[in-house]
């Protein structure tokens, strides 16, 4: 074939050009993704400053305060906020900003305890019931629906007032009766998990069971985790203060939020500056962490198109 | 269909029988009512508390499993709870307390079920416009605010109106006033004394139905029998209503079962905050009174509670499911 015969005057036909949009942008790395959706969502980054800043007020302040948590204020006994007292005090004079910080504090520490816990349980039952088939995964599952209809919240009241307000009982005795239900939800991932190719390769070679469990398949539900701990964290604050409202939780000398809302709900009327910080204090918390773990569902999830590329 | 209902109320049955003998041996393991006597003046002989408790089937040096077989074989042959540490017959004081909670619980549940199931048909059906956003900001505020502070904040509202108002419209303690006569009076007077608590249990059980009817219902107008219900001349109203309103409730219908022992909860703390003489108070009682008996009620009348949800459940996925009533 001879070269006249193309003419260079003739152009190819020329399509619309599909390799431009790939060349710029160089490969994100998988945190960066997270984070960038993530930054996304404005009430979720709201949700994360407001929690960064709860903490801060309740490790920091009672450090710096000049009242102790037993410290008496003769001369303020129940009155409202004041320069001296920004929260006011209690009828024994006890400065609310301190015992604010101090209830948050106790709080949060159960919450975190029982959040950990929580979802460290319920991750390894979950999957190890799954991975194991057989007469493990039946037990597992009658122990777990016996406990669903069980009263758990009376089971709580018994043990943590038989504990006389001990916050590790508590947050032992919240774990206990917390970690079914999730790890049920857990199971039923586990189960198409189970089936991958890369849980037989490490079976063929020769990896034992329960590594296999810890290495391959609780990362595998990773981002769940992360989501089930947020949620975790207002499910645990909420039972908390609950069961301290009631009188079956924390108990004097030490306070958490519950006992003091409880504290508070006496004199609503007459002082109602008691009341209204630790409350919202409270809704602070849970409202906040309720958003990030919002925003961490966008961020985490593969099929996410929350409002964006990438 | 009916056996199908049958066989649920059996399953139902045996769960609250094996849950209530747990709690029975739980509560044992947790309460002595001997404690109710120690540090009296005069103090009493071991003897005499034990002659005191024993005709109550409450004292502890009797073997445990002839305390729950008395116990037990009196609820079978008579239907007799037992007895407080005190002497007090426990189905007195839950022939009158039950009803108490039912209506709250009940009465609750089906409202913030419709009001949910409501707002989030409203709410799909206007996905990302103002409406929809707005109600999302609402609803993840208000399934996040803790029960007592909805409670108390609800209190404090309500004490605010009447003195703006100058008469007593709402009642924030008890659940009736004494001496209140006449059929319209008595359903006036306890519905002024219901609609606080029920608000408060309301505002913060809505909006789970609301997000998870919404996520439903978004997946289901998309679908091609909605669309193919459209394409047959249906508005939009219509073809969500009959076509993808009715398979999205199915899944709403067991939700509201499984959040009925949460709303139970629930209850305790608002009948705390409301003074409200009904199973949550008791449930209160009777575990700082060391009332085995009692507490165990309490158990049962949750997990009774639980059934009836879950069994209400069933029957609303029957009418609503098709292939249910085939097999």
């Amino acid at each position: 074939m001879s070269t006249e015969m193309i003419d260079p005057t003739v152009q190819p036909p020329v399509g619309p050009d599909t390799t431009a949009e790939r060349i710029p942008t160089k490969q994100l790395s998988k945190w960066t993704l997270y984070t960038r959706r993530f930054m996304r969502n404005k009430p979720a980054v709201a949700g994360v400053i407001i929690f960064i800043l709860m903490a801060i007020y309740s490790v920091v302040v009672p450090l710096l305060t000049p009242y102790k948590l037993d410290d008496q204020d003769f001369l303020n006994l129940s009155t409202g906020p004041s320069p001296e007292h920004w929260f006011g005090t209690n009828a024994g004079g006890n400065d609310n900003w301190t015992l604010t910080a101090v209830g948050l504090q106790r709080s949060l520490m159960i919450a975190l305890t029982v959040s950990v816990g929580v979802t460290a349980l319920s991750a390894i039952v979950g999957t190890a019931a799954a991975y194991f088939r057989g007469r493990v995964e039946q037990i597992t599952l009658i122990i777990i629906h016996f406990l669903m209809v069980v009263p758990t919240f009376l089971i709580l009241a018994l043990v943590s007032n038989d504990a006389g307000g001990d916050w590790r009982v508590i947050s032992l005795a919240m774990i206990f009766v917390s970690w079914f239900f999730p790890a049920r939800v857990i199971w039923t991932l586990a189960l198409s998990l189970r089936e991958r190719e890369y849980i037989d390769a490490a079976r063929y070679m020769g990896v034992s069971g329960m590594r296999i469990v810890l290495r391959h398949l609780v990362p595998n539900i990773g981002s769940l985790l992360v989501i089930n701990f947020t949620l975790g964290v207002v499910g645990a604050v909420m039972t908390e203060t609950g069961l301290s409202f009631i009188g079956f939780g924390v108990k004097l000398p030490d306070v958490s939020l519950g006992s003091l809302i409880g504290y508070g709900a006496a004199s609503v009327t007459s002082a109602p500056w008691l009341f209204y910080f630790p409350a919202l204090a409270l809704t602070l918390l849970t409202v906040s962490m309720a958003l990030v773990a919002d925003g961490l569902r966008d961020a985490l999830d593969p099929t996410s198109a929350a409002g964006g590329r990438a | 269909m009916i056996k199908y209902l049958v066989r649920r109320t059996l399953g139902w049955l045996l769960m609250i029988v094996v849950a209530t003998n747990v709690t029975y041996f739980l509560a044992w393991s947790f309460l002595d009512p001997h404690s109710n006597y120690v540090g009296r003046k005069p103090p009493m002989s071991p003897e005499q508390i034990e002659n005191l408790l024993r005709p109550r089937n409450l004292d502890a040096s009797v073997p445990l499993m002839d305390r729950w077989w008395t116990w037990f074989s009196g609820i079978i042959t008579r239907w007799d709870w037992g007895m407080s540490p005190t002497g007090g017959s426990v189905n007195e004081q839950v022939a009158f307390r039950m009803w108490i909670s039912a209506e709250l619980v009940l009465g609750a549940t089906i409202i913030a079920t419709l009001l949910g199931i409501w707002i989030g048909v409203y709410t799909a059906s206007r996905q990302y416009r103002l409406g929809d956003r707005i109600w999302q900001g609402v609803s993840i505020v208000t399934m996040n605010v803790n029960i007592i502070v909805a409670g108390l904040a609800v209190v404090i509202l309500a004490i605010n109106f009447n003195n703006w108002v100058g008469t007593r419209v709402f009642y924030v303690t008890g659940s009736s006033t004494e001496g209140v006569t006449g059929f319209f009076p008595v359903i006036i007077d306890a519905l002024q004394h219901l609609i606080l608590p029920t608000i408060a249990l309301v505002i913060i059980g809505y909006a789970q139905y609301h997000f998870l009817q919404r996520t439903l219902l978004l997946d289901n107008i998309s679908a091609d029998y909605v669309r193919t219900a459209r394409a047959k001349g249906l508005t939009k109203q219509q073809a969500v209503r009959r076509h993808a309103l009715r398979t999205s409730l199915i899944p709403v219908a067991t939700q509201v079962a499984f959040s009925i022992p949460g709303i139970f909860t629930g209850a305790i703390l608002t009948e705390t905050i409301f003074a409200w003489q009904g199973m949550g108070r008791y449930f209160l009682t009777t575990i700082n009174g060391n009332d085995v008996h009692g507490v165990v009620a309490v158990a049962a009348f949750g997990a009774v509670l639980t059934a009836v949800g879950a069994l209400l459940a069933d029957i609303a996925v029957v009418v609503l499911d098709p292939r249910v009533r085939v097999s």
